[in-house]
């Protein structure tokens, strides 16, 4: 098993149980929100002058909770990954959803934004979530690189019979450096980095059923 | 399904959320009672079992999966809608070993939450004794 360091399993704990009453910050708001919403429509015949502000106020609430509720998922998931079960093995379909997820802000800084294909089934890999997400983090910075300022990053994930991969596509213009590839590639450990020109692709050995 | 005569507890340690879940639910005609803690929520099964108990996992003193197993142990017809975090699902994997009927991640989605409700209490019909 790989060894993590006590600093990263104290980050983890704590970020942890912090996402904890994040979420259950966002369940009240939500809530309460919510029950708002319910007044208005019961009485949807008593009209007012800021009726309309309010329900559009109330849309964004609903809407930002889920923008909330999404970037909890992911860094529940980044606190979560240097748990014991994580380690040896994970469902890399999971694990790129969430490096989408914890990128979008960097990509945002770029002006650009991330497009992820979630896949269809199951892919689980031999390689922990914590080297998948720092691996998938570091490849979007890459694939960001210098020069950017608008365009996609096209995120999916590939299945093979010995390597699962993570794609990226990046935008048009992006500048990348060759030595961006090999610290991508020391951070694979028993996996590989492909750079065609113009996709990048992280394999991961499949976990093979015992 | 007649949603009134439906017989809910709500269990979570935050006041604010569980009560408001319950307003939520009332407006749409289902009364569920609200208890918030672990040993609260045994002493309202205790006195008047519920069809379907909402739980949530993560509570101060008595933890929501030892609720779980001792409601399951006592009152087996009881189907138990877990609430869990984020990223938690061991926790909902670990409470359908114990008998739960379904788990859920707040913030919740209200329609889905009274859909498996729904789903809960047809279960709760159909349950034998033991």
């Amino acid at each position: 098993m790989p060894e993590i360091a006590p600093e990263a399993r104290f980050m983890g704990t704590v970020t942890a149980l912090t996402m904890h009453e994040m979420q259950n910050i966002l369940a009240i708001i939500r809530e309460s929100a919510g029950l708002m919403g319910d007044i208005l429509k019961v009485n949807a015949r008593v009209e007012f002058k800021h009726r309309p502000n309010m329900e559009r106020t109330l849309e964004h609430i609903a809407t930002h909770v889920d923008r909330g509720k999404g970037l909890l998922e992911a860094t529940s998931r980044l606190a979560h990954s240097p748990d014991d079960d994580l380690l040896d093995g994970c469902d890399l379909a999971v694990y790129a959803r969430t490096v989408a997820q914890l990128s979008e802000r960097l990509v945002r800084l770029r002006g650009a934004a991330v497009d992820f294909t979630p896949a269809s089934s199951a892919l689980p890999v031999a390689v922990g979530a914590l080297r998948i997400l720092m691996a998938g983090y570091r490849a979007v910075q890459w694939a960001v690189g210098a020069g950017v300022k608008e365009g996609v990053v096209r995120m999916s994930v590939e299945a093979g019979q010995e390597y699962h991969a993570l794609s990226l596509l990046p935008p048009q213009g992006a500048q990348q450096d060759r030595e961006g590839l090999t610290v991508l590639a020391s951070l694979l450990e028993e996996g590989r980095v492909e750079w065609d020109g113009a996709r990048l692709r992280l394999f991961f050995p499949v976990r093979k059923q015992e | 399904m007649d949603k009134s005569a439906w017989n809910i507890l709500l269990v979570d340690d935050e006041v604010e959320f569980i009560s408001t879940l319950a307003e939520r639910l009332e407006i749409r005609g289902i009364d569920a009672r609200v208890v918030y803690d672990g040993e609260a929520a045994l002493k309202a099964v205790a006195e008047n079992e519920p069809q379907v108990m909402v739980l949530d996992v993560m509570m101060p003193g008595i933890k929501g999966l030892d609720v779980l197993q001792r409601v399951k142990e006592e009152h087996p017809k009881v189907q138990v809608i877990l609430l869990t975090g984020q990223g938690k699902t061991r926790d909902g994997i670990e409470g359908m070993r114990y008998g739960a009927f379904a788990y859920m991640m707040k913030p919740l989605d209200l329609e889905e939450l009274i859909a498996t409700l729904g789903e809960a209490m047809k279960a709760s019909q159909g349950t034998p004794n033991a």
